[in-house]
């Protein structure tokens, strides 16, 4: 008999305890998406709807509107379509050479290799501002057309700038994401390939390369985010109206007399959509890596 | 095939000698084993024999042909690793193949040695599983499979089997034996797992400390050890050692005498020497017959026993004083094996003797073999 009530007592205490721990769940998942559910409540609502409401309330009768989304689709497509094209290159580029510099520096074996490892990290805590400057100086040094000799050079010039800089400026942070896996692949895997007469190279394209597949998930969505998110380096190397990138543009989405609210609302979940994506695309790969699944 | 010479071999890093001056000869056909605790630089010697590390001092030479600044690949040796190392993303066949792909064999050749290496090591019809597919021993087999495919002078396998549960790991080494006559090929197996040594090898080369200690068939090792080291790492459970000194009527320590004549061997009254006994070799004194020369009565005291099914193990205290016996030295103990059908009691007085003629002597200083078997 005591038994059973022992068990109940254990069963009640297990539901109470289960039911604190959903209920602080619940109130952080609140928490956090409250902004997003603001954001997108007042996205769907007129003018005199937002002026009307609070933030958090659903759109009033008759005052759901999705012109808002059209209108910021329609200001921020050349937007978009200008980030991508500076964004994925910037991406795919630092990757790249980060996976080849992580390997150079982790997989080889040559002198002086821990001083060169020092400096990619230096270049991991590189504040923007401090190079914002000598960055801008560097790039009118720059003539882009000459040294590239293509004709669509010229019109892009704004954007194939931000997009080098940012390849560049995310280098050292690849190279220490890849370099933590690389320093996790099987040395003897890699002896034994040497000994079947693989050089550094082919070591690299056939074995190194394929099986970094994970990483590159997580180093994409990071850079992908961290290009796509920048707003600073934008401003800064890109003057021609043309080259505008979305976040750019978002900014510009402010009225200077009427805060249009809702069109600023769309305007940051359109801007945002592109990140989303990728996190849809890359996601399974991404938690793998992150976990160091290889 | 081919023979392998080492001369002079010293690999110093920073501020540690891992190799110090070894000279090796290992003759075409061989299989020779390097045996030492973890550390000691046995790996180290196999890889600079692999050239994945270049000597600091000293020449190899593989079949007559100076390697010493060859790269690997060029040297005409294969190598089987402990971690096994196969290509997580390659199926067996690419496995395999990978080398013969790089050097561009054509596509008949490379299907022919594939095939050829995966029957000798019984892999048929798993060509394209996947690494991850496989159970430990089929992976050792595909790296196995992956050395041989390469048709080499020389195998090096380091520790190949030590990732390997202990039924597979007997198994493997047969098979290994197999595969040794089969190709006959030079093998240097590098293990620090005295039983593989012993069973596997033509030659053991003992290793400690960067230096070689002996490079002797098994029973040779293990019947005359060069040096205490040898003598406590080769056989196990290991040779029982107890310190004395040279009497005029032989051997004496705190427990043990041995009588022999100081003037038949090298050495004088007052020496400072260790001896050495096997377990197999220390029996009780009831019933001795069976042993010619027995030594002087040691009285002792049983601690512990081991029934290993075939034997057991008798672990004796040789201080007859209680309070004595706490104390935990090596000379005052003793290990004897008995047949399992001899009543031995824990915690009970007995009365062993030593077979004279397996008694080894060392100098206790050098740790140099003075003696096996005495008169």
């Amino acid at each position: 008999m005591s038994r059973v009530d022992d068990l109940r007592g254990t069963l009640a205490a297990v539901d109470r305890s289960r039911a604190a721990l959903y209920a602080v769940l619940f109130a952080m998942v609140a928490f956090y998406l409250a902004p997003l559910e603001s954001g997108l409540a007042t996205s769907i609502k007129t003018e005199a709807g937002f002026r009307a409401t609070t933030p958090y309330a659903p759109p009033p009768l008759g005052e759901f509107t999705l012109a808002a989304w059209q209108v910021a689709f329609d200001r921020l497509s050349q937007g978009l379509i200008n980030s991508l094209l500076m964004a994925i290159p910037a991406t795919v580029l630092s990757a790249l050479l980060g996976s080849l510099s992580a390997y150079g520096l982790t997989n080889l074996d040559w002198r002086g290799q821990t001083g060169v490892l020092v400096l990619f990290v230096a270049g991991v805590f590189l504040p923007y501002q401090s190079v914002l400057v000598p960055l801008r100086q560097f790039w009118s040094a720059v003539d882009l057309p000459s040294l590239i000799p293509l004709g669509f050079v010229g019109s892009y010039e704004g954007l194939i700038t931000l997009s080098l800089t940012h390849a560049a400026y995310g280098i050292p942070i690849c190279t220490v994401l890849f370099r933590s896996y690389y320093a996790t692949l099987d040395e003897e895997m890699i002896e034994a390939a040497r000994l079947d007469g693989a050089s550094a190279a082919t070591i690299y394209r056939r074995i190194v390369l394929p099986l970094s597949v994970p990483i590159f998930a997580v180093t994409l969505i990071y850079q992908f985010t961290q290009v796509w998110n920048d707003l600073l380096f934008a401003i800064v190397l890109v003057t021609d109206p043309s080259n505008q990138v979305v976040t750019v543009a978002l900014n510009q989405l402010q009225g200077s007399f009427v805060n249009q609210y809702n069109l600023q609302m769309a305007g940051a979940f359109v801007a945002a959509l592109p990140t989303l994506v990728v996190y849809v695309l890359f996601g399974e790969q991404f938690a793998k890596g992150v976990a160091g699944e290889s | 095939m081919a023979n392998v010479t080492l001369e002079h071999i010293t690999k110093r890093y920073e501020d540690v000698t891992a190799v110090d001056d070894m000279n090796l000869d290992i003759e075409d056909g061989e299989f020779v084993t390097f045996v030492g605790p973890s550390g000691c630089g046995k790996s180290t010697t196999m890889e600079t024999i692999a050239g994945l590390t270049l000597p600091t001092e000293g020449t190899i030479e593989i079949g007559g042909r100076d390697v010493t600044d060859l790269p690997p690949k060029d040297r005409g040796i294969s190598m089987v690793f402990q971690n096994i190392a196969l290509f997580p993303h390659m199926d067996v066949y690419d496995n395999i193949s990978f080398g013969l792909r790089l050097r561009e064999y054509d596509q008949e050749e490379i299907d022919r040695r594939v095939e050829e290496a995966a029957d000798i090591v019984q892999l048929e019809g798993m060509m394209d599983r996947m690494p991850e597919e496989m159970s430990g021993g089929q992976r050792q087999r595909v790296a196995i499979a992956r050395a041989i495919v390469r048709n080499p002078d020389v195998f090096l396998m380091d520790e190949p089997l030590a990732n390997l549960d202990a039924k597979l790991r007997v198994h493997m080494r047969t098979e290994l034996q197999r595969l040794h006559k089969e190709l006959d090929t030079t093998i240097i197996y590098v293990t620090h797992d005295q039983a593989e040594a012993m069973t596997m090898s033509d030659r053991i080369a003992v290793i400690d400390s960067g230096q070689l200690q002996q490079i002797d068939p098994p029973l040779v090792c293990y019947n005359e050890p060069t040096n205490l080291f040898v003598a406590g790492f080769i056989g196990s459970p290991s040779m029982n050692f107890v310190e004395g000194e040279v009497t005029a009527d032989g051997f004496d320590a705190e427990h043990v005498t041995v009588d022999f004549d100081p003037d038949a061997y090298d050495v004088s009254v007052g020496d400072e020497v260790t001896l050495g006994i096997r377990p197999e070799d220390v029996y009780l004194a009831d019933g001795v017959e069976s042993v010619e020369d027995p030594s002087a009565v040691v009285d002792a005291w049983t601690d512990v026993l081991e029934p290993m099914g075939n034997e057991v193990f008798v672990y004796l205290k040789l201080a007859q004083d209680a309070e004595l016996r706490i104390d935990e030295r090596d000379s005052d103990q003793l290990l004897m094996s008995v047949d399992p059908d001899v009543e031995v009691e824990e915690d009970g007085e007995i009365d062993v003797v030593l077979d004279r003629s397996r008694v080894h002597l060392f100098e206790t200083g050098s740790g140099d073999a003075i003696v096996h078997g005495l008169d």
